[in-house]
């Protein structure tokens, strides 16, 4: 505080050697602390920060045994990139993760909150909470579990089919080809997190003063009206953050479910980012390439993520997340 | 009672649109639950019934023509107690470290006049925009020499940096007083740490200890990548084998079995599924109960 009113006030600042002593004493007195930040700094850098570094690799000619620092730039550096582009393929993969990613949060976004204004309105705690309740467990089911049994359920003799029996369609072989790759994704996400998802909502719900919902009672608001000028309103700010942040997640589809969803009948049409630089870098070992076109992917995410931000501050300021 | 007699007040005509569209919500919710829960229960019934059932489609969510088969061929020839063991240690290995150096991060950099206080801050915001990514990650742990052990799927992930701050906002509900007059008694930071806030969190504790089993119990991906020596697989990895990828030669009695009609494949896939799923919705009760506690803790922060 006196530091930065002196030098607000022109006077001149302290001297170095005197800072540098309060801090060489700081550090001492702080010993214990700085001795407890040790270990999880440490793992922080390792883990955390040495991948980061490692990104270089995209700009240049990895070989394992020089390092990332000792391996040749490549020349031109972005040679990659061109590399990338003048693959045939590469405006398919683009394309594929833009659709899916652009999809799946279309269909699964406004979800949770659709749930989460419909449980608000039902009536009986004991028969909410158990809905509730039930509405998580998908939640914790595991991405392998979940195409195991969307595997099964789309064979020829399995639940998808049954159904479709039911309503006089013949039976059809989901798993091959990628006609239901779409429907079997997206559906499952749903699923999965319609009820998890709700949670937050619901929580912004539950804050609501219900003194509001008495006002409205005595004025004769109908059910509509209420949900359009009370709960609607609540959960608004938690609507728009989950939109910023699930618009960053578009080029990040969940490649990690389509990894296990591929197999050989549909492997080169479910091909996007993620699962093309698995592909090239794990199995066939291309490391500099697939890592140039994973920061070209989490490049536009980044910029998606700020450019959602830009526009939600110049409507509605108080909503952004920055 | 009191919302009834409440209602009772308001004209008519809302009220029975009003108690017309309660029926129907309660109609709607009921068969949510049916779709959130029945493909668990087909799963489980397929799973105990005999292969003539499963291949007549009969099956619905009771077992039929009672088979154990797909069990028994799991633990004799899957590994799966190898399997439940492995990642016992990886998830409670991956709890700890997680615990204790977000604890421990998270302490540091609630004492206000802490020196590196904004350094550390911005150094953890940084890994919640950036991130190496799966190539240069999978390079560096290779370089470590951590392929094929399990320090690969535990230390990695173990520090979050959204973590350490829900940690910390939590800790600093707890009342800077405490910590003073623990000074003055002579405590030191560890101390202060392991005596008063660690006792002082257990909710917070709960929460995020069961989160962290549960996340690294349902993960495979990390394994897939870093894994690859047979008997050290997770269990998600034994599921994926079993359902994705053809019967190996190791399987010579499934293999028998399939062939003289004593077992469907399904029996075997959904035996792994249940088995894969149970020790999770065996704490998910005690889950349940933290859960909605923790988003709250998380939205102090979010």
């Amino acid at each position: 505080m006196a530091k930065t009113k002196s030098t607000a006030a022109g006077v001149p600042r302290v001297p170095f050697r005197v800072r540098r002593h309060r801090f060489a004493q700081r550090l001492v007195r702080q010993r214990t602390l700085l001795l407890m930040a040790v270990f999880p700094m440490a793992l922080l850098i390792i883990f955390r920060y040495v991948p980061i570094y490692g990104i270089l690799i995209a700009f240049k000619k990895y070989k394992p045994s020089k390092g990332v620092w000792g391996s040749e730039w490549l020349d031109p550096f972005w040679k990659n990139y061109t590399k990338f582009f003048k693959n045939v393929n590469s405006e398919y993969i683009i394309w594929n993760t833009v659709r899916i990613g652009v999809l799946t949060l279309l269909f699964t976004y406004p979800m949770p909150i659709l749930f989460a204004l419909l449980l608000n309105e039902l009536k009986g705690n004991a028969y909410k909470k158990t809905v509730q309740t039930i509405s998580y467990i998908p939640h914790f089911i595991s991405i392998v579990v979940i195409c195991s049994m969307l595997n099964s359920f789309g064979s020829l003799s399995g639940m998808f089919n049954d159904i479709r029996a039911l309503f006089g369609l013949a039976r059809v072989d989901m798993n091959n080809g990628d006609t239901y790759f779409l429907r079997e994704y997206i559906g499952s996400a749903i699923w999965q997190g319609i009820g998890w998802g709700s949670i937050i909502y619901l929580s912004a719900l539950s804050n609501v003063d219900t003194a509001l919902y008495d006002v409205a009672n005595l004025d004769g608001a109908n059910r509509w009206q209420k949900i359009r000028h009370i709960a609607w309103p609540a959960i608004l700010p938690t609507t728009t953050v989950i939109l910023i942040m699930n618009v960053g997640n578009v080029m990040n589809s969940d490649y990690t479910k389509i990894l296990l969803m591929q197999n050989d009948s549909n492997r080169s049409k479910l091909e996007v980012i993620g699962t093309f630089v698995y592909h090239q870098g794990i199995e066939s070992g291309q490391f500099s390439y697939s890592t140039a076109i994973n920061l070209f992917a989490s490049a536009i995410s980044f910029a998606l993520v700020f450019a959602t931000n830009m526009i939600v501050r110049r409507i509605s300021p108080e909503n952004s997340l920055w | 009672m009191a919302a009834a007699a409440k209602k009772k007040k308001v004209n008519n005509k809302i009220y029975i649109g009003s108690r017309a569209a309660d029926v129907l919500l309660w109609i709607f919710f009921a068969a949510v639950s049916v779709i959130f829960l029945y493909p668990f229960l087909n799963v489980l019934a397929v799973s105990f019934s005999s292969n003539e059932m499963i291949s007549q489609g009969r099956v619905t969510i009771f077992p039929r023509g009672f088979n154990a088969n797909g069990y028994k061929l799991l633990f004799r020839e899957a590994h799966i107690w190898q399997a439940y063991l492995n990642t016992i240690i990886i998830c409670v290995g991956f709890a700890a470290f997680n615990l204790v150096s977000t604890s421990l991060l998270a302490y540091v950099m609630m004492i206000p006049d802490f020196v590196f206080r904004k350094l550390f801050s911005i150094l953890l915001l940084i890994t919640m925009f950036f991130s190496g990514g799966t190539i240069p990650t999978y390079l560096w742990i290779q370089k470590l020499h951590l392929i094929n052990t399990w320090w690969s799927l535990i230390l990695p992930g173990c520090l979050s940096a959204y973590n350490v701050f829900v940690y910390r906002a939590f800790y600093q509900g707890i009342s800077m007083e405490i910590r003073e007059a623990a000074k003055i008694d002579g405590a030191g930071e560890f101390q202060i740490l392991t005596r008063i806030y660690v006792p002082l969190s257990k909710a917070l504790y709960a929460t995020f200890g069961l989160f962290a089993i549960v996340g690294m119990w349902n993960s495979y991906y990390e394994a897939l990548l870093y894994i690859h020596d047979q008997a050290k697989q997770p269990i998600q990895m034994i599921l994926r084998k079993i359902v994705f990828t053809a019967l190996g030669s190791d399987m010579t009695e499934t293999t028998q079995m399939m062939q003289n009609g004593k077992l469907n494949r399904l029996n075997l896939q959904y035996a792994c599924i249940i088995a894969t799923m149970l020790p999770v919705m065996v704490i998910y009760p005690f889950l349940q109960k933290y859960f909605a506690q923790g988003v709250q803790l998380g939205a102090v922060k979010g």
